[in-house]
């Protein structure tokens, strides 16, 4: 079957106009947030999941690779498609399904957009916890195929925490549901398996998700400190006094510089790094947290401990946070950005050794993270339009995974692998262990329908990758 | 295994692969049998390879293992046709990493859940899980049976701090999932298939965890009510409050006289565990009010804790011819099920215990004669309670008379896809080897 009979079938399924098949419409869904592209050959807008499962018999049959798409936020490639592969577009299944207050649970198509879910049941004073930055776009389709988290997973967890149940397509077209409204079940904890397996295992159709009770009080801190190094201790110190922040952002001085001139925050501008802390739960827990809080930055050298006095200033604290991203737009023609994991007392070290990448490479990284989970995000500024800064944004980039990975870390806090770190999976994992979860994927997409090329290296590229990688991403790519 | 000659070759096979004193032949095991079902040999192998290799060698001949800990949970399960080899992970107790700064820890499956909570608490930290018979239940066995205690409540369960964790599939492949930090979504998520599997798809050799603040003082609030009802609306009003208890827990009147700390009484309670500092606790007495019968603090909550932790093992002390069936439900139907469970027990002349974790949808029924009961009452029993089972409820029956095993299947109503999960056991574990027959296929 060519492309073009497989559209036709498309809009015989979801309907004439639920289909996009010319250039000029297919430019569009070639990227993500990332920084690589790929066209597909044509997207569709299913509406329920009959039609998902339609088009899963349909593109097995050919075979032709699928992805699915939601609000393509996403940092790692995720959501591209393979070039000419169908695209399925989440975004008019954006129902939220039910709000079941009683047994705080809702369910929701994989369109909605995080933060309308937690807008849409706030009046009953419940929200939706996970809370990536990207959540006035992003979908909670993607939240799942992804596992997001975002600042407040230091206490609430990334989004496989927040999810009870999963209706799934497999790539069969077969619909099968995982799990439902208990909080844990008997058998294989499949939803759990599912969360996170980056649209390779079967797209989620309706998502059941825990909804919490929003906290009687939260307290937000600036703890502003002359150095980088100072404000890492003090995340350290945090945890050994045995409290635990409902987020702990550190911005360094250059990003909270940069984000200043873009939103007007509140962020001093001669700091060489600050802390953003907040504490909720009950009153009484969240003043004392406070306190102890501002007395170990004080003790840790900080120069001045802030107190968000208002709602409007809390909002505007974190919206500098939230917004950091676009203003980088402002002084950069290109980013990219990372998201490893050390051992939390690993913070200062990884942070110098960031220092040193830079110096390196010659480039700007300005450091944006979730310090209390040392889960970084290293912004390595570049022009796209210089290959060789490219090649070198990316060096950097994967410097930094290596060292992260040698502190005893991760390649991923919250991103994703997808495209992007495929291949330090390896470095990572050794070949058993991805041939264990690879052998899972090919029981349920044996024939790599559903979002190939993705997550998982090839066994070839592990072999080919001895010692440092030597930038795989781009030998990948042919960039 | 067909003929003695057989045996002594597979012994001396086991032998080479552990070393002489790590392995043990039936007819000494007979103590250690699976619901009367004697394993051939024990082995306690020294080392993950070692795993792999017996793990390698049970493929190679067909032979079934089952994986131990600190048999606090063997007793549960569907009837195994075959038992051959009895996997011990107790040697596995290597420290993989600790530092309390980062407030994780790596450890291995058969340190057991005391030793690995005295070795935190020396940081001020805490290993959240609070199953029954710490000092015998392993951290293997505590992930391959997804137990959970009171501390559920408040700190999620194993799925929610569980980071990383390193194992041998069925088919003998050594292998990892997640890391040591706390964070991390490079790969698929092997500690959610593994929690909670039994022992089917793999041996878990080690595991990493999130560790918690310890808290500086936690006071327990006991509230008396009438009937379940009152009970279950009190539940309602905390789960809506601002309070944030590390434990709400559920206990029937019956169930009072099987729990040291509680004692004997005709009311339905709910104890409600605190933590935090005097103004935080007397926030709680006065968002309470007057539905606190008593307060418990010090040695005597201590106890009252662990009893609640062990309430499965008194139960089976004391009334060794129970049912003990254990339910995870969504929270809005508890009360209909404690309604149900009622009915069933009284129409079946059983005497009712329960106790549950019931802000977050965990009963635990047990249910005896008063004196001999018939094979059929128990059997009778467990299916009118399956049928009556709320939508997404899933229940096991983890104890009965020996012989009403043969009887009752102990997994019931399972929500998620059972071809998937076969799927999943068929990667893992092709050939079967694994706890063959006790669980869900």
């Amino acid at each position: 079957m060519n492309l073009p009979e497989v559209v036709g079938h498309l809009r015989k399924i979801a309907g004439h106009d639920a289909v996009l098949d010319r250039p000029e419409d297919l430019m569009l869904y070639e990227y993500d947030a990332g920084i690589r592209k790929s066209t597909p050959g044509a997207v569709v807008f299913p509406q329920t999941t009959e039609q998902v499962s339609q088009i899963m018999r349909l593109a097995s049959s050919v075979p032709i690779p699928v992805v699915a798409r939601g609000a393509a936020t996403g940092l790692s490639g995720g959501a591209i498609s393979q070039p000419g592969g169908i695209v399925i577009a989440t975004s008019r299944m954006n129902h939220i399904l039910e709000v079941d207050v009683e047994n705080q649970r809702a369910v929701v198509q994989p369109g909605v957009v995080n933060l309308q879910l937690s807008e849409h049941v706030s009046h009953l004073g419940l929200y939706f916890a996970p809370d990536p930055s990207s959540q006035k776009a992003c979908t909670i389709g993607g939240n799942v195929a992804e596992n997001s988290g975002g600042p407040h997973t230091l206490m609430y967890g990334v989004t496989v925490n927040h999810v009870t149940g999963v209706e799934v397509v497999l790539p069969s077209g077969e619909i099968v549901h995982f799990g439902g409204k208990a909080a844990e079940s008997y058998g294989y904890d499949m939803t759990g398996f599912f969360v996170g397996s980056e649209g390779t295992v079967g797209i989620a159709t309706a998502i059941t998700v825990k909804l919490l009770r929003k906290p009687e009080k939260v307290a937000t801190l600036l703890g502003i400190f002359e150095s980088v190094d100072d404000a890492a201790q003090t995340v350290s110190a945090i945890t050994a006094a045995g409290i635990t922040p409902a987020a702990l952002e550190m911005l360094d001085g250059w990003t909270l510089r940069t984000i200043e001139a873009y939103c007007h925050a509140g962020y001093p501008l001669d700091a060489g790094a600050v802390l953003l802390i907040e504490l909720d739960g009950l009153r009484e827990a969240v003043e004392e947290q406070a306190e102890a809080v501002r007395v170990v930055c004080l003790e840790e050298k900080a120069r001045e401990v802030r107190r968000a006095k208002t709602e409007e200033e809390r909002a505007l604290l974190w919206k500098g946070r939230k917004t950091a991203f676009g203003a980088l737009g402002r002084v950069s023609p290109s980013y990219y950005t990372q998201d490893g994991v050390v051992p939390r007392s690993k913070i200062p070290a990884v942070l110098r050794h960031i220092g040193n990448v830079s110096k390196k490479y010659d480039l700007i990284i300005g450091n944006i993270f979730h310090a209390g989970d040392g889960n970084l995000h290293p912004l390595i500024l570049f022009d796209i339009r210089f290959p060789d800064q490219l090649e070198r944004a990316l060096a950097a980039s994967t410097e930094i995974l290596e060292w992260c990975i040698a502190a005893g870390g991760s390649i991923t806090g919250e991103h994703g692998v997808g495209m992007e770190k495929r291949d330090l999976m390896c470095v990572l994992f050794t070949e058993q262990d991805l041939d264990v979860m690879t052998s899972l994927r090919n029981a349920f997409n044996g024939d790599d329908v559903l979002n190939p090329k993705k997550l998982f290296p090839t066994p070839r590229m592990c072999r080919e990758i001895t010692g440092p990688a030597q930038n795989p991403v781009l030998v990948q790519e042919g960039m | 295994m067909s003929t003695a000659s057989t045996a002594t070759r597979f012994a001396s096979e086991l032998r080479a692969i552990c070393g002489a004193e790590y392995l043990v032949e039936d007819p000494e095991l007979r103590p250690r049998d699976i619901l009367g079902v004697v394993p051939a040999f024990a082995v306690t192998p020294g080392s993950p390879d070692e795993v792999v290799a017996v793990l390698r060698f049970a493929n190679e001949h067909g032979l079934v293992v089952v994986p131990a800990g600190g048999f606090t949970q063997q007793h549960s399960g569907d009837l195994p046709p075959q038992v051959d080899v009895l996997l011990y992970t107790t040697r596995l107790t290597e420290v993989e990493h600790y530092d309390s700064g980062d407030l994780t820890i790596g450890i291995g499956a058969g340190c057991t859940v005391a030793q690995l909570s005295s070795k935190v608490a020396a940081h001020n930290l805490f290993f959240a899980a609070d199953p029954a018979l710490p000092e015998r239940c392993t951290v293997g066995g505590l992930l391959a049976t997804g137990l959970y205690g009171p501390h559920r409540h408040g700190y999620g369960g194993l799925r929610d701090y569980c980071i990383g964790v390193r194992f041998v599939t069925g088919d003998a492949r050594k292998a990892k999932g997640g890391g040591r930090v706390v964070k991390n979504v490079a790969g698929y998520d092997m500690m959610k298939l593994l929690i909670g599997s039994w022992g089917t798809l793999g041996v878990i050799t080690s595991a990493s965890f999130k560790l918690f603040p310890a808290p500086r003082q936690t006071r327990t609030f006991v509230s008396e009510f009438a009937s379940a009802a009152e009970a279950i609306g009190f539940r309602n009003r905390v789960v809506h409050s601002p309070l944030d208890p590390v434990c709400l827990e559920l206990v029937s009147p019956e169930a009072r006289g099987l729990t040291p700390g509680l004692g004997p009484g005709s009311s339905w309670s709910i104890c409600l565990r605190a933590a935090g500092s005097d103004t935080v606790l007397a926030r709680y007495r006065s968002e309470l009010g007057t539905t606190v019968a008593r307060e418990i603090e010090g040695e005597n909550e201590h106890v009252l804790w662990q009893a609640l932790s062990d309430f499965s093992h008194i139960v089976y002390e004391r009334h060794p011819r129970s049912l003990l069936i254990s339910m995870t439900l969504p929270l809005g139907d508890v009360q209909a099920l404690l309604d149900e469970l009622a009915m069933v027990a009284q129409s079946h002349n059983l005497t009712l215990a329960t106790v549950g974790r019931v802000g977050v949808g965990h009963l635990l029924a047990a249910m005896w004669p008063a004196a001999q009961a018939e094979v059929a009452n128990y059997v009778d029993t467990v299916s009118t309670l399956r049928n009556r089972l709320p939508r997404d409820a899933s229940m096991a029956v983890l104890h009965c008379p020996a012989e009403a095993r043969q009887g009752i299947k102990t997994w019931a109503s399972i929500p998620s896809h059972l071809e998937s999960m076969r799927l999943v056991k068929n990667v893992l574990d092709a050939k079967d080897i694994l706890n063959r027959g006790r669980f869900l296929f």
